[in-house]
C-alpha cells in the first residue's frame, strides 16, 4: 500500500513540475486524502528529525540550524518557508525519498506550524523539538493561543526527545512539566539588556501562573511577557538554564553564551533570542565552534527593503517604512510609475514599532496620484485607513482587512501594480504573506 | 458660505505625536460640510496677531526643550489670547499647549516656566525623567451631553494638579497624574488634554463639538452640522478600547 500511495505522489510531483509547477503542498494535500490524514506516516526516516516552532522567529531558526548541519557537511533536508503544516512536510519528503519511501539524509530540519507539531511527530519520531515562543496576536480571537498551547502539551506527555525551551516565556516554559519522566528538557535564557524593564510595558499574555493561577513575578522584562519570571508560589520559572545569552550589547552587536562571544548582524532582542535557541542547538549537536560562530554571524534576513514578488502576474514591491521619510519616499516613487496601482498598508503597534502610530500623520498622502485602491492591515489596520481618508483620498476607495492573509488576497484580488508598505514588526509577516499566496497560487 | 478661523501657533515646533493632524481633521471635517476654514499660522517672531479674530486657538505639544524656547515668547501673546478667551473664541491644547495655559510648567531640573495663568493649575515634572506617562488612554466625557468614550496617546512627564473641571474620566492610563483618575481641562470652549494620537483623528464627536461651537458662538440661529459617515473612525476607536478595556 505504501509503495503504491507513494508512486502516486511522486506522479503528482512529476506532473506538476512538467506544467511547471512547484510541488509545494498539492501532492501532500492529495495524499493526505488518500490516507485520511496520515500522510506523514508511510515515509521511511532513519535520521533525526529537529522541529522548529512557535509564533516568532521559526523560519530564521529553522535556517540557521540547517546551515549548522549543512556546514558539517551533513546532508539536511529542510522545509520552505511557508511549506509547515503536514500536507507541505509530505510534498517535501515525497520529493526526496526512493520508491519505497524511504527518505536519505542525514538530518531533517523542518519548520512546523504550531498547530501541526502533534500532527506530523505523531506519525514521525522527532529527535528534538525547539519552542521559541508563544505570542497572542493581537487579532486573534481570545482563547485561540491557550488551545493551541494545550495541543502541544498534550504532544510532550509522551515525547521524551530533546525539548528547547525559551525558558523567559512561561507560555513556553510550562511545556517542560508536560512530561515528568522527559530527561532531556532543556531552557534557553537571556540576561537583561539594556531597555529591559521592571514593569511590562504592554497588556499582554502570560501574566499568571499556568500551573496554580497565581500571578507571576518577573525580576525584569525583556519586552511584552518575555522576560524572568517566577511564580513565588509554586516555583514555576525555577529552573536551570541550558545556555544562557550574557552581557548583550545590541549596540556593539554582541552577546556572549557559555562565554564564548558571538556578534550577530541584526540588532534586535528578537533576534538574541534565536540565535541563543541556535547556539542551543549547536551545543545539542555537538557543533565545531568555528561553524556556529559563522552561521550566528552571518545571518541576516532579506528586510523588505524594495522587494519585488509576483502575485501571479501582478508585479509587487514591497518597502519597510519605520517613519514617514521612508513612507514618504515609497509614495514618491509610486507616483513616479505610470499607470494605476494599488496599495496595501500594514501598520503593526508592537513594542518594537513604538506603541504610538501618530507618525503617519506626517506621511503626505495628498500626493498619490492614480491610486486606485487602498488595502490597509496589521494591528492599527484602521488607523491608517483614517489617516489616508483625512488627506482627502476616497473613502470608499479604501478596504480595511486587519488580517494580513485576507489582506494580500484582497490586493491579489485586482490587475495591475501593487504597492506594499510595511512598518518594523509589520516587514517579516507581510513577506511571510506574499509568499504564502504565491505558493498558494502556484498550487492551484 | 460658512466660515472658520483658526490661528495654529508654534505649529514648526510643537508638533510632537502627529498633533498637527489634528488640524487636518479639522479642515476635512469642515470641507465635507463645504464650511471653510482658514488656518493661520503664528511662531515666536511672527507678527502679533488679532487673537480675538479667530474662532479657534490651537496649540500642539513638544519637548521640554521647546516648551522653555517658546514660554517667553507666549508671555508677549498673554493678553491677545486672554482677551480672545474671554471674547469666547475656543482654545484647543494639546500637552505642552495644555500646561502652559496654567499657573506654571517646573521641569525635572526644579526650573519654573511661568504659564499664562488663564487657569487655576499648574504642572510638575517628577525629578526623575524617566518617570512618565506613556501609553494608549481611554477617557470618558461628557462634554458633548452623552457619555463618549475617547482614546488617544499619552506620553507626558509633567504631572497637572488643581483641575477643577477635567476634560473627563480615565477609564485606561493615566490622565493628568500618574494612575490618577482624571483627564484635561474643560470649559465650554476650552479642551486641554494630554491626548495625542492625534487625538480628533478617532473622535469625531470631539471635533464636532468644537466646529459647532465655532459656528455657533456669533450666530443667530442654532447651525446644525450635516452628518458624515464616520465608521472608520468608530470601528477605529473600538479596536483600541476593546483592547483597553477588555
Amino acid at each position: 500500500m505504501n509503495r503504491i500511495l507513494i508512486l502516486i505522489g511522486k506522479i503528482i510531483v512529476k506532473l506538476l513540475r512538467l506544467v511547471g509547477r512547484s510541488a509545494g503542498n498539492l501532492p501532500g494535500i492529495i495524499l493526505w486524502h488518500l490516507t485520511r490524514g496520515q500522510c506523514c506516516k508511510m515515509f521511511k526516516i532513519d535520521c533525526p528529525i529537529i522541529a522548529v516552532t512557535g509564533t516568532n522567529g521559526k523560519t530564521s531558526v529553522t535556517n540557521c540550524v540547517a546551515q549548522l548541519f549543512k556546514q558539517s557537511g551533513k546532508k539536511i533536508i529542510i522545509n520552505k518557508e511557508g511549506n509547515n503544516l503536514d500536507t507541505g512536510i509530505c510534498s517535501l519528503l515525497l520529493r526526496h525519498c526512493d520508491f519505497s519511501g524511504k527518505v536519505k539524509a542525514d538530518m531533517l530540519i523542518l519548520e512546523t506550524d504550531e498547530s501541526h507539531v502533534p500532527v506530523v511527530y505523531s506519525q514521525q519520531k522527532l529527535d528534538t523539538l525547539v519552542v521559541l515562543d508563544f505570542f497572542r496576536d493581537q487579532l486573534d480571537r481570545n482563547g485561540e493561543m491557550e488551545t493551541l498551547i494545550r495541543k502541544i502539551n498534550a504532544f510532550c506527555k509522551t515525547f521524551n526527545g530533546n525539548l528547547l525551551l525559551n525558558g523567559d516565556d512561561p507560555n513556553t516554559a510550562r511545556l517542560g512539566k508536560a512530561n515528568p519522566n522527559n530527561k532531556n528538557v532543556k531552557y534557553f535564557h537571556a540576561e537583561p539588556y539594556a531597555f529591559a524593564t521592571k514593569e511590562i510595558f504592554e497588556a499582554s499574555e502570560g501574566r499568571f501562573c499556568p500551573f496554580c493561577g497565581q500571578p507571576l513575578e518577573y525580576e525584569y522584562y525583556q519586552y511584552s511577557h518575555i522576560g524572568k519570571f517566577l511564580c513565588k508560589n509554586c516555583g514555576f520559572g525555577n529552573y536551570d538554564y541550558y545556555i544562557s545569552a550574557e552581557n548583550i550589547d545590541l549596540e556593539k552587536r554582541v552577546f556572549y553564551a557559555d562565554n564564548h562571544k558571538y556578534t550577530p548582524k541584526l540588532n534586535s532582542i528578537y533576534n538574541v533570542y534565536n540565535m541563543t535557541a541556535v547556539a542551543g542547538v549547536a551545543k545539542l549537536y555537538d557543533i565545531e565552534q568555528n561553524i556556529t560562530d559563522k552561521v550566528i554571524s552571518g545571518y541576516t534576513v532579506k528586510n523588505g527593503r524594495m522587494e519585488n514578488f509576483m502575485l501571479g502576474d501582478r508585479k509587487t514591491t514591497l518597502n519597510l517604512a519605520k517613519n514617514p521619510v521612508g513612507a514618504n519616499m515609497t509614495l514618491r516613487v509610486m507616483n513616479e510609475m505610470k499607470g494605476e496601482k494599488e496599495l496595501l498598508f500594514v501598520l503593526n503597534d508592537n513594542v518594537a514599532d513604538g506603541l504610538d502610530v501618530s507618525w503617519i500623520w506626517d506621511i503626505n498622502f495628498s500626493i498619490f496620484e492614480r491610486v486606485t485602491r487602498v488595502v490597509t492591515s496589521g494591528t492599527r489596520a484602521y488607523d491608517i485607513a483614517v489617516r489616508i481618508k483625512c488627506s482627502g483620498y476616497d473613502a470608499s476607495k479604501i478596504v480595511v482587512v486587519p488580517d494580513l492573509d485576507n489582506a494580500v488576497e484582497e490586493l491579489a484580488k485586482t490587475e495591475g501594480r501593487k504597492f506594499v508598505i510595511a512598518n518594523y514588526t509589520a516587514v517579516q509577516p507581510t513577506r511571510t504573506a506574499l509568499k504564502k499566496y504565491m505558493s498558494r497560487s502556484e498550487n492551484k | 458660505m460658512k466660515l472658520i478661523k483658526i490661528l495654529h501657533m508654534y505649529a514648526d515646533m510643537l508638533d510632537l505625536y502627529g498633533d498637527s493632524g489634528n488640524m487636518e481633521v479639522i479642515k476635512y471635517r469642515c470641507k465635507m460640510r463645504e464650511i471653510e476654514c482658514v488656518v493661520d499660522t503664528y511662531s515666536i517672531d511672527s507678527d502679533m496677531p488679532d487673537f480675538s479674530s479667530y474662532d479657534l486657538i490651537y496649540i500642539g505639544g513638544g519637548a521640554d526643550l521647546e516648551q522653555q524656547h517658546i514660554s517667553e515668547d507666549l508671555s508677549k501673546c498673554r493678553e491677545g489670547i486672554k482677551k480672545a478667551y474671554e471674547n469666547g473664541t475656543f482654545l484647543f491644547l494639546i500637552c505642552g499647549g495644555y500646561q502652559l495655559m496654567g499657573k506654571y510648567y517646573r521641569d525635572a531640573d526644579g526650573n519654573e516656566i511661568k504659564g499664562l495663568g488663564l487657569f487655576d493649575y499648574y504642572t510638575v515634572a517628577p525629578e526623575s525623567r524617566r518617570m512618565r506617562c506613556i501609553g494608549n488612554i481611554a477617557v470618558r466625557t461628557k462634554i458633548t451631553g452623552k457619555n463618549v468614550d475617547v482614546v488617544g496617546f499619552e506620553n507626558h512627564g509633567g504631572q497637572t494638579h488643581d483641575v477643577k473641571t477635567p476634560f473627563g474620566e480615565v477609564r485606561y492610563g493615566n490622565g493628568n497624574c500618574s494612575k490618577s483618575q482624571q483627564e484635561g481641562y474643560f470649559e465650554k470652549n476650552v479642551i486641554a488634554t494630554y491626548l495625542h494620537g492625534p487625538m480628533l483623528s478617532k473622535n469625531p464627536e470631539i471635533s464636532d463639538y468644537i466646529i459647532s461651537y465655532c459656528l455657533n458662538r456669533n450666530s443667530s440661529e442654532t447651525i446644525r452640522l450635516k452628518k458624515l459617515d464616520d465608521s472608520l473612525e468608530i470601528k477605529c476607536r473600538q479596536v483600541m478600547l476593546d483592547r483597553l478595556l477588555k
